[in-house]
């Protein structure tokens, strides 16, 4: 097998061809661009012939992102004018890029504003499951959240509200006190005093809400702020309601809030970037790496204001990791990131070609390995590498036994389990659940699974086909002469306009062809051996799943772009923009520096500027410019 | 900033500056008198299915047009609705043109606008929904202004490979522009709230709206302290937030509904939950449609059999292996285009269940069907050209004699889609000027 030089036609960034540099992309912007981009009338509104130098791009780098979508997806130039070839667009695209990226990240890395956003329907279960220490999901008939961003459901962007939202909020408050109230070790939580002797009711109810609505609001709170839920106990007392049943009330309203469930950050009041307050830092660790609120030693050491030092924030992930509320962290990041959340949705295969799936031990065992595998790493602190290779996997005794290992010694529950000589696994790619979603309901396909590898775990989508494009053709027509798969792919791939990127995708599926729709290894497929060679236009050429992970981890530093990019994308619960890109290239380095492990990259987030910062406030309006750091300080004085 | 006390004071609360303008359809909960029906008339009911990835194309259209037209295959399930059915060919819907793939043609189905191609950051529909325009004006004649429904959470992720976030995929009702309004895909969920939303108790409803009062208090202090890009989103919930509280306030003190319905809501009829069968779960939510329309509970709804790029497995069906979206993507290969017209079928015949359901419920002399007009339809017509020239679209029912039934129409090529949603509005009582990219009212389909 060849080294492989590079699988980089679609690398972001690094994709700036070296013979291609500011004259060439000058010389194809004025013959094929500028013709309509000119002046003040230019097409669109963009006049290309403001851009005089490579440094003026980062002028205006909104109208240059702009200019790489549409490059590359081929709306521009438009269909009546001569279409740039594939080379071409990406030439232009990954020089765009590049000169963007150096541009952002010459001045340090700026944090961006933290969206306002509402609790998902994940968080909003956890964090009523432990502000009351109960275990019943309050969030199970909320409407599920769609993703946005990097691909996660706490992304602010998509996190809307229709009205079904405060009507499911306002039944699952009443639901989770009705429980709460009935549990007493829910009860001793929060119903921390009771009317007697010494305390009248009204007395009681102050002091449970002043120790319920800083944790509610995951902030301290002031005693004006009680007032209003106190007024909700009282309400209910005067139509005659128990004790329990008028704090019960006043509990209810503050599950209705949205002070418990927006994620809320104090405003900035002043100018330049500042770290965030403690309280903020908090919440921002345990949504990342718990799915839920902060718990008291993260609320002890907020409230100490200890928080900002990376020290005791690298401690944090360490313990926060140990716990086992870190499996929602891995379960949400993993199956989103990985799309196996599909498995068992839209994803099924066909019941009655591989009815093994539906036995509900191997499909759940299937489901969580890799969501128990990655937090294998994380805990133990692996390389990042053994994702894509390692010699142990995480498995259930049924698991064991549907890949057909020897499951003696594991029982239901999964357990890290060393992969026995010649077992064809380890690592992601060769997990069933990764296989299956992948797949068609029933037969494998490599062009699925080769936009899968692209996609998930190099974080290089290929571009959606050129339009008036047939779709590939995978399956013969009825009386067509028989053709093998590959046959009728390499036919497709003589249209050089499916070429460009099926030359790319499809080698990569072909390799993983041993593995049929649900994981299982095979040597044939419909009485033919399999063949799963496959030739990169490097060159590079491997055969069958080994050497395919051979082939990316070599490309080790792509798929950790990829996985820091969407791990910070989920830790920062938005879409990550060019200036992130500098904090994504930062932790990549770092991870070089240590050995690519995996708590570095956990930390390095934490550590990072847009986790731990803020931008400041916004220029005062009335002063057209900045006002400078002096003039600020003597007006704060003056309020 | 001093926290105010808030006892009882909601009305004065509303009448704050700032709430109410960033609402734009607050008012959608406002009976208004000019859109009610007479007085024991039945009112008009409005629903709109969605198809998830095109039909076979030359499978749907009938060959023949006018009143004796002959059912295409497709369509050959419906035979004993033909005098209820409204064929319409040639319609199209400009707005979703562009934009690569079906995230545009889906979201943009009820709208007749272009969405925003993005990943989440700024998430725009950039229109209202014809149902929601209707549920604006209608809305607050009813405990539930409107319904949505699917039977699929919407899907993971973002889909890298077009640049749009899948959320675009599983959302046709939008109460404006930046906000698509979530579905329940459990049918025990939605009689639940049928329940609730048909039958609520005065006194349970007052405690509910002290606690609202609280929720109103605390989100107006909040967008104090918001800067102006979040407050759309406390505003999002304060209108949910409000709609509920309306609702609620009607229940608190009843008054004389003009229209009583035939029926009350069903206790036997409570569905245990999503069942395994993909055709009992869809025949289940027509079954919720069907009874929120007999009691009343709401007018509209839309309805998602699928999200959009689907791979819904259809092999329950004799002849067809594999997924949808893998079908539909047939290539004129014959063995596609077979068990793609056969999932095409399967969705006509689950229509004509809700049509046999509606036309079951008796309403005086009528039937709910009868007073109801059900559009059946999807975003792209060839699920292998992703065109949403020349849609598939059906409606059923007569809207209450408003609609001529029992024609298949076709139109000159491109006639807009949104003028089939002006006529239907007007259908509906509640009449616009102009929808999206409308022209006029669609030729032949008002009786």
């Amino acid at each position: 097998m060849r080294a492989p030089v590079c699988l980089a036609v679609l690398l972001p960034w690094a994709a700036a061809a070296a013979d291609f540099r500011f004259p060439e992309a000058q010389t194809l912007l004025r013959n094929r661009c500028l013709g309509c981009h000119t002046g003040k009338a230019g097409a669109g509104g963009f006049d290309l012939a403001r851009f005089k130098t490579q440094d003026s791009l980062a002028t205006d780098p909104r109208a240059w992102n702009r200019v790489v979508a549409r490059v590359r997806n081929g709306e521009m130039p438009p269909q009546n004018a001569p279409a740039l070839t594939i080379d071409e667009r990406k030439a232009l695209t990954g020089w765009v890029e590049s000169t963007l990226h150096a541009a952002a990240c010459s001045d340090g890395i700026q944090p961006l504003r933290a969206p306002f956003r509402r609790l998902n329907r994940a968080e909003y279960a956890a964090s009523v499951r432990d502000l009351f220490n109960i275990h019943i999901n309050a969030g199970h008939a909320l409407p599920a959240d769609g993703a946005g961003g990097e691909g996660f459901d706490n992304a602010a962007e998509t996190l809307f509200l229709s009205p079904i939202h405060a009507e499911k909020y306002l039944d699952a408050a009443k639901q989770a006190l009705e429980y709460a109230l009935s549990e007493p070790r829910a009860r001793v939580r929060f119903l921390i005093a009771e009317p007697g002797p010494e305390l009248n009711a009204e007395a009681a109810a102050r002091k449970v809400l002043a120790a319920f609505l800083p944790r509610a609001f995951r902030r301290p709170v002031r005693g004006a702020e009680i007032d209003p839920y106190l007024t909700l106990f009282q309400a209910a007392q005067k139509r005659g309601d128990s004790y329990d049943a008028s704090i019960a009330f006043a509990l209810q309203g503050v599950l209705v809030s949205p002070q418990f469930l927006f994620r809320v950050e104090p405003r900035p009041t002043q100018p330049g970037i500042q770290l965030v307050d403690h309280y903020s830092m908090a919440s921002r660790l345990s949504y990342f790496l718990w799915g839920t609120m902060p718990d008291a030693e993260l609320f002890d050491l907020a409230a100490n204001s200890l928080l900002h030092d990376p020290n005791v924030l690298d401690n944090q992930v360490a313990r926060m990791l140990r716990d086992q509320k870190s499996v929602e962290f891995a379960e949400a990041f993993v199956e989103q990131w990985l799309g196996t959340r599909e498995l068992g949705r839209d994803i099924k295969p066909d019941a009655k070609l591989f009815p093994e799936f539906y036995e509900d031990e191997v499909r759940s065992g299937m489901r969580y390995e890799p969501i128990l595998f990655f937090r294998e790493v994380l805990m133990n602190n692996e390389p990042l590498t053994h994702l894509l290779d390692a010699d142990y996997t995480v498995a259930s005794n049924k698991l064991a036994r549907f890949y057909g290992f020897d499951s003696k010694g594991i029982r239901q529950q999964p357990v890290r389990f060393a992969l026995p000589e010649g077992h064809r696994r380890g690592g992601l790619l060769g997990m069933s659940a990764i296989l299956a979603v992948s797949s068609l309901p029933h037969r494998t396909s490599p062009v699925l699974r080769g936009k899968w590898v692209l996609n998930s775990i190099l974080g290089t989508p290929p571009p959606p086909p050129p339009p008036n494009v047939p779709e590939l053709k995978e399956e013969a027509h009825a009386g067509e002469a028989p053709k093998t798969l590959r046959e009728r792919l390499m036919q497709h791939r003589q249209n050089p306009a499916c070429a460009s990127c099926h030359k790319t995708i499809d080698p990569v599926g072909f390799g993983l062809e041993n593995y049929d729709v649900i994981g299982r290894w095979r040597e044939q497929d419909a009485g033919k051996p399999i063949d799963a060679k496959g030739e990169l236009p490097d060159g590079t050429v491997f055969n069958g799943p080994a050497e395919l992970k051979k082939t990316l981890l070599a490309q080790k530093d792509v798929f950790l772009r990829n996985l820091t990019s969407k791990m910070l994308g989920y830790a920062l619960g938005r879409g990550l923009t060019l200036e992130d890109s500098c904090t994504v290239d930062a932790i990549v380095a770092k991870l070089n520096q240590n050995e690519v492990r995996a708590q570095t990259l956990v930390a390095e987030i934490v550590r990072s500027v847009p986790f731990r910062y803020r931008p400041g406030a916004p220029p005062d309006r009335k002063t057209p410019t900045q006002p400078a750091p002096k003039a600020q300080s003597q007006k704060e004085q003056t309020r | 900033m001093t926290t105010r006390r808030f006892p009882i004071s909601r009305r004065t609360l509303l009448r704050g500056a700032g709430v109410a303008l960033g609402l734009p359809w607050l008012d959608a909960m406002t009976p208004r008198a000019t859109a009610s029906a007479p007085a024991g008339k039945a009112p008009v009911r409005m629903a709109a299915l969605y198809m998830a990835n095109g039909v076979h194309p030359e499978m749907w259209t009938p060959k023949t047009t006018g009143r004796d037209f002959e059912l295409s295959p497709t369509l050959e399930p419906l035979a004993k609705f033909k005098n209820d059915l409204l064929v319409l060919t040639n319609l199209w819907n400009q707005g979703s043109k562009g934009g690569d793939g079906h995230y545009v043609k889906i979201s943009g189905w009820l709208t007749c606008t272009t969405v925003n191609k993005t990943l989440g950051v700024d998430l725009n529909c950039n229109g209202v929904s014809m149902d929601q325009v209707a549920a604006r004006r209608i809305g607050g004649q009813t405990p539930l202004p409107s319904l949505e429904l699917a039977t699929a959470p919407v899907s993971t992720g973002v889909d890298t490979n077009v640049g749009y976030t899948r959320v675009y995929g599983a959302h046709i009702a939008w109460a404006g522009p930046t906000s698509p309004l979530a579905r329940e895909i459990n049918p025990r969920f939605v009689y639940e709230r049928l329940f609730r939303a048909g039958a609520p108790q005065a006194e349970s409803a007052k405690q509910d709206l002290l606690l609202l009062d609280r929720v109103l208090g605390d989100a107006k202090q909040l967008r104090g302290q918001l800067g102006v890009e979040d407050r759309h989103r406390i505003d999002e919930y304060l209108s949910g937030v409000r709609s509920l509280e309306q609702r609620l306030e009607r229940a608190a003190q009843p008054q004389k509904s003009e229209w009583k319905p035939r029926a009350p809501l069903d206790p036997a009829a409570k569905p245990e939950g999503i069942p395994r069968e993909h055709q009992e779960h869809v025949r289940l939510m027509f079954d919720m449609i069907a009874m929120a329309f007999q009691t009343d509970t709401t007018r509209i709804a839309t309805f998602m059999f699928a999200n959009e790029v689907s791979n819904q497995n259809f092999s329950f069906l004799e002849g067809v292996k594999g997924g949808h979206h893998d079908q539909s993507h047939h290539q004129k290969d014959p063995d596609k285009l077979r068990a793609y017209q056969l999932i095409n079928r399967w969705h006509v015949e689950q229509y004509g269940y809700l049509m046999d359901k509606l036309a079951a419920m008796k309403e005086g002399d009528s039937t709910v069907l009868e007073n109801s007009m059900i559009m059946l339809g999807a975003g792209i017509r060839d699920g292998d050209r992703h065109d949403p020239h020349n849609l598939p679209i059906v409606i059923g029912g007569r809207a209450g004699g408003r609609l001529a039934t029992g024609q298949h129409l076709s139109y000159t090529e491109d006639t807009p889609l949104a003028n089939l949603y002006v006529s239907m509005l007007d259908a509906f009582g509640t009449p616009v000027e102009q929808f999206a990219d409308s022209t006029g009212k669609l030729p032949g389909v008002l009786a």
